[in-house]
């Protein structure tokens, strides 16, 4: 398909025309039933900005979508995530929705696009779904008709990673021959993971489950940029989340890999634990959720997949979770140290309320003096390769180092 | 009884449910315009604005709502508006029935029932208290200092009697007391720095702040996520969320968007670290600041005394002894009143009244006559200026 032939002003008609499509049919269908918890005047905002969409004042509704979104972020960012209202993120969401539509009433520049591309992102990331999940769709047809394509114009450099001379020559891979490995099982019964495994809660690592999957095979650097490329993620900087210069930001997936896996970074990037294949469904088709999740209490609609992409030398520092773990690699290699629930002791936790699920101990240097306990501890460990699944069991401590250029995909289920 | 000062009323920022800035037309305004007080003649002196209305009282004592609920009420000593709940301070009819606090839906016109209300006893009245001693501070303190009001579940706090709050402020999720003696305690949530104990942990009760102890404060403000304190010798002290610039220290957002006021700013965009928690001292080339958990002192130009600090969600306002107006923080609805819609990240001097030859006026003596900034919750600056002849 030709798409950098055709006229701007006709490709952004079939745009309009595609993003008309998805919306309800008429101005009562476009509202969201919301709770007393949001206040009259912003409901009121909600249906004087879509009176001004329905009515062709795309400029005006811009500036009440504004309104909204402002006002609704400050909702989202008041008290613990967890506690945030969902209407709110239902309303915050709303506001993308019509701000992105409005960006592309006007004759289209590149511009504009990936602009509501970005707001669609935003909602995705930070509300909720809405009218049957329609910024996910809204998306899709927003990436579909970026003019350029989807992956940036190929630069001098375009080897994969993998084929270019290590970067850093000094990788410490641990010699795990020495260390208490993880035990390995090609394809268990469900009985047997779960009287084995699962019910004692013991760590093991499943061959033969995963190494099928379509994403083994598929997910290269040019796969990953060509189907998310343009997409807005969350991504963390810094070398671990414990470190006092470490932060979150957003950008697209592009910039992120040129930034922090291309062109000689300088900080560590790492874009973790991000639901991404809630935001691009196209990414969800190469996985499937492992069969031994049907051994826990919750639906599959309640089971998080996150994705954990990043170069070589993320490091997660040692924590626990509140959930199950399946932890599938898919490309490059992690160091994974396991310590047992029973050993928290050891392991010193941090006493803040914001850190308590996570050691103060750096594992592979650790500060024996303040921390004497620590040396004492068992531990397992393991490292993990591609189309292996690492399973964690619920409050085991666990800390992670990419060896390699990675992606890795976990399952939290209960 | 002193002698008493008018003036005007100005107002800037965010307007779009038609509150009653200046003209009135648009959603913004950018640059101050006499506000439009409702009624004729009307001698406002108190504003409180929530995002979507504001509400005036009149020394006789009369209530106007303007924007997206409107009404007019009389007997109303003082009122305190936020998105979900207008509360009001009324006179109980006759001597000695003390007051009664109330609460409306916004929307009601304060007609029928209120959502709820609370007699508040004439012995909490400061007015006729032993030793002449003022009345305690305006809403959502309550007179008498023994309690507080708050837009969310409790509505009604009371107050440890020993704290003697003199005043008290609300932000998104925290709160701010001054004491009589120039203390300045803080509790709630603290993911942002806001209560400026060095963590980021919450506290579920007052809790002094140790670092400016042996300061006596003359003022407090709360904004959406951060804190504001003027000594009594004119210093500023600020802490808790910078994203919109709103600490007046280095942010990384507002470089990145190319906006930051000063030069130093933009030059460090390559080689800044954003700095999740840094120590107090500013100035030399200081790294990128997100948050600030401790009390950091804010350099205005040499010579200024602050005698008054308020502030919006994301923005800050300072009045200085000569009766000049300073902004900075969040800038995108003209809040800042710099005839622009960018945020900044230094303070700056709100020309407007500097050519109108105005002067702000403050009247920190005799509460009951206080004029003093009010930036709305959200977005909307008022602020009280004599004509200097």
């Amino acid at each position: 398909m030709a798409e950098g032939d055709r006229e701007p002003l006709a490709r952004a008609g079939t745009l309009r025309e595609a993003l008309r499509a998805l919306l309800p049919p008429t101005k009562e269908e476009l509202t969201l039933q919301l709770g007393e918890r949001v206040e009259r005047s912003v409901v009121r905002l909600l249906r004087e900005a879509v009176e001004l969409f329905c009515g062709g004042r795309g400029g005006e509704c811009l500036q009440a979508s504004e309104a909204i979104l402002d006002y609704s972020w400050e909702k989202l960012n008041t008290g613990p995530w967890r506690d945030v209202h969902r209407d709110w993120r239902r309303v915050y969401a709303f506001g993308c929705l019509l701000k992105a539509v409005c960006l592309c009433e006007e004759p289209g520049d590149a511009g504009a696009v990936a602009a509501a591309l970005r707001v669609c992102d935003m909602g995705l990331l930070m509300g909720a779904a809405i009218l049957g999940d329609i910024l996910t769709k809204v998306a899709a047809v927003l990436q579909a008709h970026l003019p350029s394509g989807k992956r940036p114009a190929p630069g001098p450099a375009q080897e994969q990673p993998h084929e270019k001379k290590a970067r850093h020559d000094r990788v410490w891979i641990p010699d795990v021959r020495s260390e208490r490995t993880v035990p390995r099982l090609r394809c268990p019964s469900l009985q047997h993971f779960r009287k084995h495994f699962l019910v004692p809660g013991r760590p093991v690592i499943l061959e033969g489950v995963a190494d099928q999957w379509p994403c083994m095979k598929k997910w290269s650097l040019e796969y990953i940029q060509d189907v998310a490329g343009c997409r807005t993620v969350p991504v963390e900087v810094g070398s671990r989340y414990t470190d006092e210069e470490w932060s979150q930001t957003l950008m697209t997936v592009n910039e992120f890999i040129s930034k922090y896996i291309r062109d000689e970074p300088r900080d560590v990037g790492y874009l973790a634990q991000h639901q991404l294949f809630d935001q691009i469904p196209e990414l969800k088709r190469d996985i499937s959720i492992p069969d031994y999740c049907c051994l826990g209490d919750g639906d599959e609609e309640e089971i998080t997949i996150n994705a954990w992409f990043g170069p070589q030398g993320t490091v997660s520092p040692l924590h626990q979770d509140p959930q199950q773990n399946f932890l599938v690699q898919v490309t490059g290699r992690k160091y994974i140290r396991l310590y047992s629930p029973q050993e928290s002791e050891a392991l010193y936790p941090h006493d803040t309320h914001l850190l308590h699920n996570t050691s103060q101990v750096d594992v592979e240097n650790p500060d024996l003096e303040k921390f004497p306990k620590f040396a004492e501890a068992p531990f397992l460990s393991c490292i993990l390769s591609p189309g292996e699944i690492l399973f964690i069991p619920v409050k085991y401590w666990h800390y992670v180092r990419a060896l390699d250029l990675s992606f890795s995909v976990s399952f939290w289920w209960s | 009884m002193a002698e008493e000062r008018r003036g005007s009323w100005f107002g800037f920022g965010f307007c779009g449910f038609g509150q009653a800035l200046g003209s009135g037309r648009g959603r913004q305004v950018h640059s101050p315009e006499p506000l439009q007080t409702p009624g004729e003649g009307a001698d406002v002196c108190r504003v409180s604005a929530s995002w979507s209305y504001t509400a005036f009282v009149t020394r006789g004592g009369r209530l106007e709502l303007s924007g997206s609920a409107g009404c007019a009420a009389g007997g109303c000593r003082d009122a305190w508006a936020s998105e979900a709940l207008l509360v009001v301070l009324r006179a109980g009819p006759g001597r000695g029935a003390g007051t009664e606090l109330q609460a409306w839906a916004p929307g009601s016109a304060l007609s029928g029932e209120p959502l709820w209300a609370h007699t508040v006893g004439p012995e909490a009245e400061g007015e006729d208290a032993p030793g002449g001693e003022p009345q305690a501070g305006a809403l959502p303190l309550l007179p008498g200092g023994r309690a507080y009001v708050s837009p969310r579940p409790p509505f009604y706090s009371p107050l440890a009697p020993e704290l003697r709050a003199r005043r008290l402020e609300l932000g998104a999720e925290h709160a701010l007391l001054l004491d009589e003696a120039g203390q300045v305690f803080s509790w709630g949530q603290g993911r942002h720095g806001q209560l400026g104990h060095g963590t980021l942990e919450a506290e579920l009760e007052p809790r002094p702040l140790e670092a400016l102890q042996g300061v006596p404060m003359a003022e407090v403000a709360a904004g959406g996520w951060h804190s504001v304190c003027v000594s009594e010798t004119g210093d500023i002290y600020i802490w808790g969320w910078n994203d919109s610039g709103q600490l007046a220290l280095p942010s990384r957002s507002l470089a990145e968007v190319g906006k930051a006021a000063a030069g130093e700013a933009s030059g460090l965009k390559e080689d800044g670290c954003d700095v999740r928690t840094a120590e107090g001292e500013s100035g030399g080339l200081a790294p990128f600041i997100a948050i600030q958990p401790f009390p950091a002192l804010l350099d205005l130009p040499p010579g200024t005394d602050a005698v008054k600090a308020s502030c919006g969600s994301r923005h800050t306002a300072v009045v200085t002894r000569t009766g000049e107006l300073y902004t900075w923080g969040w800038g995108k609805y003209g809040q800042l009143g710099h005839k622009d819609t960018s945020s900044l990240d230094r303070p700056r001097r709100v020309e407007y009244f500097v050519d109108k030859r105005l002067q702000s006026f403050l009247f920190s003596t005799d509460p009951s006559n206080q004029k003093v900034i009010w930036p709305g919750r959200k977005k909307t600056i008022y602020l009280f200026e004599r004509m200097n002849l």
